[in-house]
C-alpha cells in the first residue's frame, strides 16, 4: 500500500500579486523631467474603496516593463482617483513617459506608513520640500488645506534647484488662499525670477527666528521630504528649534521591489522601508542605520 | 517594410538591423540562428537587410548595425567608421567585438611581425595590434560572451526595440553557478573566474563542469586582489590565471597590472 | 509529542509507501578533488539515491520552497495594436500541483523553514507561492552529525520541535521516530514499529549527550544585537569587505536568505509578458541601489555588514531569534572564507580591543 498525499486547496494571500487594473486619463507635463499622472481605478467599486493616507506609495506596474513604488501626490479625498508626480528616470518611469491617456496600468496597495495628519490638529505645521520631495509633501498639504480651520499657523518651505525645476506652480495661489506661509526658494536664478535664492535652511532659519520657541517645543509638527542631505541639515535646524524629534517626520525613498515587506530590498538596517516606512518620525531615523 | 506595432499603446517601429563581421569566426551570428523555435519572432521583431550568414540581399539602409569581431587591419576600421555613420545604434556583438577576444591574445607577444611569421610563414598579409570597437568608435551597447547566448540577445533586442534601457548584471557568474546547484569548481581543482566575470550567461561552462575562462568579462567592482589569493591557496600558479585572464581581452587592464609588478614586459 | 520505534530496515518500506508521490532528499553529487563526497537535495526515485548519512548538502532545500527564479505572473496582451493603449490580463499561478516530500532534512533545515514562516507567512502580506509550498510539504527529519564548521548550537537550532511531519533519529539498527502529525501517523501504521521502551528512551538521551561534544565551532550571541549596533563602524568589517567577492554564493546557499528582485520581460511578438522574481543577495553591487543610480551602500563592506545586520539583529529585533540556523553553509562555499563564527567573533574582538585602552 502507498500513501497518496494530498494537494491542499491554495492557501490564502490571493491579494499578494492583484493589482487594480487602473487607467490613465491624463497626463500634464511639469517640467522638463516631471510629469503628473492622473491615474483611476477601472472598476468604480475598487476606485471607491481604495482608501490612503497622505504620504502613503502605491505600486504602479506596466506590464512587461516593471513596477516602481510612487507616492501618492493626490488628496486622501480623492480615493482611487490617484494622481502621481514622476520623474523620468529609470527604466521603468522613460517608458512610462512615452504612454498616453488610456493607457491601462496595474495598481498596488496602497502601502506603508502615512503622515499622521490628524494627529497634528490644532499644531502649527511646518511642511518642508526639496526637489522631488515636494510630490509626496503634496499629499498632506492639500488633507491639511482641505481642513484648515483644525491646524493652527501652516507654513510651507519649498526649494528647489531652478525656478524652472518648480513642481505645482499653477497651484501656490490656490494654497495661499488657505492662509497658510508659502516661501519658495531656488540655488540658481533664471531669468524672470524675482523670489529668492539660496538653500532652503536660509528661508527656515528665518521661519524659526520668526517663531517662538514654546511654540516649537510644544505645539509644532513637522513635515520633511526631499534628498537625505536636505533633510539631515533641514532637522537638525528644527530640532535646534526645540521642535521634538518624535514630531518631524520625513519619507524615506528606497527601491522597493514588492512593497509587500517580503524583498527585503527596502530594508534599512532591519526596518522595512515598505512596512515600517515610507513615514518615519525623526526618532525612528535616529535609531536607523545608514537610513540618511 | 515597417509594420505599425504598438505595445502598451506607445508605437514600436520594426527597425533595420544589419550584421557586420570583422575580424572573428562568425560564431556569434551562427548562435542567431541556431533554435530556429524563435527565429520566427525574432524577424517579426527586426527587420534584418544584411546577414551574411542568413542572407544572400545585403542593403547599407540600417539603425542597428551588430558588429561582430575585432579590429585587425586598418580597411577594418575604415569599414567601422562608416558603419558608424550609417547606423543609429551600434552594438558590438560578443568577446571579440567587446574587448578583441581571442584574436588579442597576439597582443602578448611584443614581436608582432614574429607572430606573422609563425602563422603565414612568407604568405602576404597585413596585420595589425588586435583592438575592440570601442578603440577606434563610439559603441552604443555591448553584448557580451564567447559566443553570445541567444536568451540574452532576444531580450536585449526586444528592450532595445521597446526603447528600453539595458542593463548588464551587475554580480558575477558564482550568483547564475549557485542558482544551478552546481559543484564549484575550485572543489574539483579546477581553476574558474566566475567570482570575477560578469554573469548573465547563465554560468553556461560551470554548469558543463569547464571552469569559467571570462569571456564576458570583468563584474564591475570584481574583486581580482582576492581572486589571485584563492588561486594561490588552490596551488593554481599565477601564470595559469593570467593564461585564463588574458583569453579574450575583457582582464586586460588587471594583467597589465600583475604583469608590472612582476617586471615583465606588458 | 508521540515516539515509535523501528527497525533500521523498515526504512524502505517507509520509503515505498511514500514513492507515489515527489520525494526530494540527499543525494551525492560527486566527489571533490580530495574524494570526500559531495551532497546536494535533489528527487529521489530510488532509496539507494538517498544519501541519509550526509554531513551537510553544498545548497540547501530552498530551491524547492524558494526557488531561485519564480514566474509571478503572466501578462497576456490584447487588441494588440489597436492603438488605444490595449488592455492585458494578469494570470497568477503559484505552480503547486502536487505534494512534495522532503526527507532527510537536519534540524537546521527544519528550523530554517519556520524561521521563514514567521516572515514569509505573516504579516499583512503572506506570500502563497512560498505558502502554497509549505502547506503542501510532508518533511521527514532525519538525525546529523555536527560537522567541524555547524554552529547550530550557538544559535539554537540543532534540534527541531516543530516544523516536521516526521523525524527519525539513528540509533544504530534502530529508528527513533518523533511524530507530529495525523499523516506521519497513519504513515507509522503501515510499517512495523512499536512504543520505545525505557532502555530505547535510554539509548535517544545518551546518544543527544554524545552529539554535544562533537560540536567544534561555536558563536558567541549574547548581547550580539547591542555589541553590533556599537561596533558598526568598526574596523573589520573593512577587513572582511576587502576579501568579499560580493558573488551572491553565501546568499544562495543559505536555507534563510529570501530576498529577491523583480524582472519583468516581454515576449518577441509582445503577445505576452512574465513577471519574475529572482532571488537576489544583499552583497551583490546593486541591492540597494534606487532610480537614477543612488546607490545606499556602494561598498563591498557595507553591504556583507548589512547581511550580519539582517540576520543576526534585526530578525532577531522582529521575531526573537536570530534568521541564521547555523547551518555553516555559507562559510563552506565562500572562496574567500567568510565565515560566520570568525565574522562575529572579530566583530566582538573588536569590542574587547576597546576594553583594552
Amino acid at each position: 500500500m502507498t500513501t497518496n498525499l494530498e494537494c491542499l486547496p491554495p492557501v490564502s494571500g490571493g491579494e499578494f500579486e492583484y493589482s487594480y487594473k487602473a487607467e490613465i486619463t491624463n497626463v500634464y507635463p511639469l517640467t522638463r523631467m516631471e510629469k503628473l499622472y492622473q491615474i483611476q481605478l477601472v472598476d468604480p467599486m475598487e476606485r471607491e474603496r481604495f482608501i490612503f493616507r497622505p504620504g502613503q506609495f502605491v505600486m504602479l506596474e506596466l506590464p512587461g516593463i516593471g513596477e516602481a513604488p510612487f507616492s501618492i501626490t493626490s488628496s486622501p479625498v480623492r480615493h482611487g482617483d490617484l494622481e502621481l508626480c514622476i520623474r523620468a528616470v529609470g527604466n521603468m518611469t522613460m517608458f512610462l513617459d512615452r504612454v498616453g491617456r488610456g493607457t491601462r496600468v496595474g495598481i498596488s496597495g496602497p502601502f506603508g506608513t502615512h503622515f499622521p495628519v490628524e494627529r497634528m490638529e490644532g499644531e502649527d505645521v511646518l511642511l518642508i520640500a526639496g526637489g522631488l520631495g515636494i510630490a509626496p509633501l503634496r499629499s498632506p498639504i492639500l488633507s491639511v488645506l482641505e481642513t484648515r480651520s483644525r491646524y493652527g499657523q501652516v507654513d510651507i518651505i519649498y526649494g528647489a534647484r531652478r525656478p524652472s525645476e518648480l513642481l505645482f506652480d499653477y497651484e501656490y495661489a490656490m494654497w495661499r488662499q488657505f492662509d497658510v506661509g508659502l516661501d519658495i526658494i531656488v540655488d540658481r536664478e533664471e531669468p524672470g525670477w524675482q523670489g529668492p535664492v539660496g538653500l532652503i535652511t536660509e528661508i527656515l532659519k528665518e521661519r524659526i527666528a520668526k517663531g517662538q520657541s514654546d511654540r516649537f517645543r510644544e505645539r509644532t509638527s513637522a513635515i520633511v521630504c526631499g534628498p537625505p542631505v536636505m533633510f539631515r541639515f533641514v532637522c537638525d535646524l528644527l530640532i535646534a528649534a526645540q521642535v521634538p524629534v518624535e514630531k518631524i517626520f520625513v519619507s524615506l525613498e528606497r527601491r522597493m521591489h514588492c512593497g509587500r515587506g517580503k524583498c527585503c530590498r527596502c530594508n534599512i538596517g532591519s526596518t522595512y522601508t515598505c512596512l515600517d516606512g515610507p513615514v518615519f518620525d525623526y526618532w525612528s531615523v535616529l535609531n536607523l542605520k545608514e537610513a540618511i | 517594410m515597417t509594420t505599425n506595432k504598438t505595445f502598451l499603446g506607445v508605437p514600436v517601429a520594426r527597425p533595420k538591423v544589419a550584421f557586420f563581421e570583422l575580424s572573428s569566426c562568425e560564431g556569434c551570428q551562427l548562435q542567431l540562428l541556431n533554435n530556429e523555435a524563435t527565429l520566427l519572432d525574432f524577424l517579426s521583431l527586426v527587420e534584418v537587410v544584411r546577414f551574411r550568414e542568413g542572407m544572400k540581399e545585403a542593403s547599407d539602409d540600417y539603425e542597428i548595425a551588430f558588429v561582430e569581431g575585432s579590429i585587425t587591419r586598418r580597411d577594418e576600421e575604415e569599414r567601422l567608421r562608416v558603419i558608424r555613420e550609417q547606423a543609429k545604434v551600434v552594438v558590438a556583438l560578443g568577446s571579440c567585438a567587446c574587448f578583441g577576444g581571442v584574436n588579442q591574445l597576439k597582443n602578448r607577444f611584443n614581436d608582432l611581425e614574429w607572430v606573422k611569421k609563425e602563422v603565414y610563414g612568407s604568405f602576404p598579409i597585413e596585420t595589425q595590434k588586435v583592438k575592440p570597437l570601442s578603440a577606434v568608435i563610439k559603441v552604443d551597447l555591448e553584448i557580451y560572451g564567447c559566443p553570445i547566448k541567444k536568451e540574452e540577445v532576444e531580450r536585449i533586442v526586444t528592450a532595445l526595440v521597446l526603447g528600453e534601457q539595458i542593463h548588464h548584471p551587475q554580480y558575477p557568474v558564482c550568483m547564475e553557478c549557485k542558482a544551478r546547484e552546481n559543484i564549484c569548481l575550485f572543489d574539483l581543482g579546477e581553476p574558474c573566474l566566475g567570482p570575477v566575470t560578469r554573469a548573465g550567461c547563465d554560468a553556461w561552462c560551470p554548469s558543463n563542469r569547464l571552469g569559467c575562462w571570462g569571456c564576458r568579462g570583468p563584474a564591475p567592482e570584481a574583486n581580482l586582489s582576492q581572486l589571485q589569493i584563492i588561486m594561490a591557496e588552490r596551488g593554481i600558479s599565477q601564470e595559469r590565471m593570467i593564461d585564463r585572464l588574458e583569453c579574450f581581452g575583457g582582464f586586460a587592464a588587471f594583467v597589465a597590472e600583475v604583469k608590472e609588478k612582476k617586471g615583465e614586459p606588458k | 509529542m508521540l515516539f515509535k520505534v523501528f527497525a533500521a530496515s523498515e526504512l524502505s518500506r517507509l520509503f515505498e509507501i511514500l514513492s507515489v508521490n515527489r520525494i526530494v532528499g540527499p543525494v551525492k553529487k560527486g566527489e571533490d578533488q580530495h574524494g570526500r563526497s559531495l551532497y546536494d537535495f535533489d528527487v529521489v526515485h530510488d532509496i539507494a539515491e538517498l544519501h541519509l548519512d550526509y554531513g551537510q548538502t553544498i545548497h540547501s532545500a530552498k530551491n524547492y520552497f524558494l526557488p531561485y527564479r519564480e514566474n509571478l505572473c503572466t501578462f497576456t496582451f490584447q487588441d494588440e495594436g489597436s492603438g488605444d493603449g490595449g488592455d492585458w490580463h494578469k494570470e497568477v499561478d503559484y505552480g503547486v500541483y502536487a505534494p512534495l516530500v522532503l526527507f532527510g532534512l537536519h534540524p537546521c533545515d527544519i528550523n530554517a523553514l519556520n524561521k521563514l514562516d514567521k516572515v514569509l507567512l505573516g504579516g499583512r502580506y503572506p506570500n502563497p507561492f512560498y505558502g502554497e509550498k509549505r502547506a503542501n510539504m510532508f518533511i521527514v527529519g532525519h538525525s546529523c552529525s555536527p560537522q567541524p564548521f555547524c554552529f547550530c548550537k550557538s544559535m539554537g537550532t540543532d534540534s527541531a520541535i516543530r516544523g516536521f511531519d516526521l523525524f527519525l533519529t539513528r540509533m544504530d539498527d534502530l529508528y527513533f521516530a518523533e511524530i507530529l502529525s495525523p499523516r506521519a501517523f497513519h504513515l507509522l501504521e503501515q510499517i512495523d514499529c512499536h512504543d520505545p521502551d525505557s532502555r530505547e528512551h535510554h539509548r535517544y538521551m545518551d546518544l543527544m549527550e554524545a552529539k554535544e561534544a562533537l560540536y567544534v565551532a561555536h558563536v558567541d550571541t549574547s548581547d550580539l544585537t547591542k555589541i553590533l549596533d556599537l561596533e558598526f563602524q568598526a574596523s573589520v568589517w573593512q577587513e572582511w569587505g576587502q576579501k568579499c567577492l560580493s558573488c551572491g554564493t553565501c546568499a544562495q546557499v543559505c536555507p534563510t536568505c529570501y530576498c529577491y528582485g523583480v524582472e519583468e520581460q516581454v515576449d518577441m511578438d509582445f503577445t505576452r509578458a512574465h513577471k519574475e522574481k529572482r532571488l537576489y543577495s544583499c552583497n551583490l553591487l546593486d541591492f540597494a541601489a534606487v532610480a537614477g543610480g543612488h546607490n545606499f551602500r556602494p561598498e563591498s563592506h557595507t553591504r556583507l555588514k548589512y547581511r550580519y545586520y539582517h540576520k543576526h539583529r534585526g530578525f532577531v529585533e522582529a521575531f526573537e531569534e536570530s534568521l541564521c540556523v547555523g547551518c555553516g553553509r555559507c562559510g563552506q562555499s565562500c572562496l574567500a572564507h567568510i565565515t560566520v563564527p570568525e565574522v562575529i567573533a572579530s566583530v566582538r574582538a573588536s569590542k574587547e580591543e576597546h576594553d583594552d585602552d
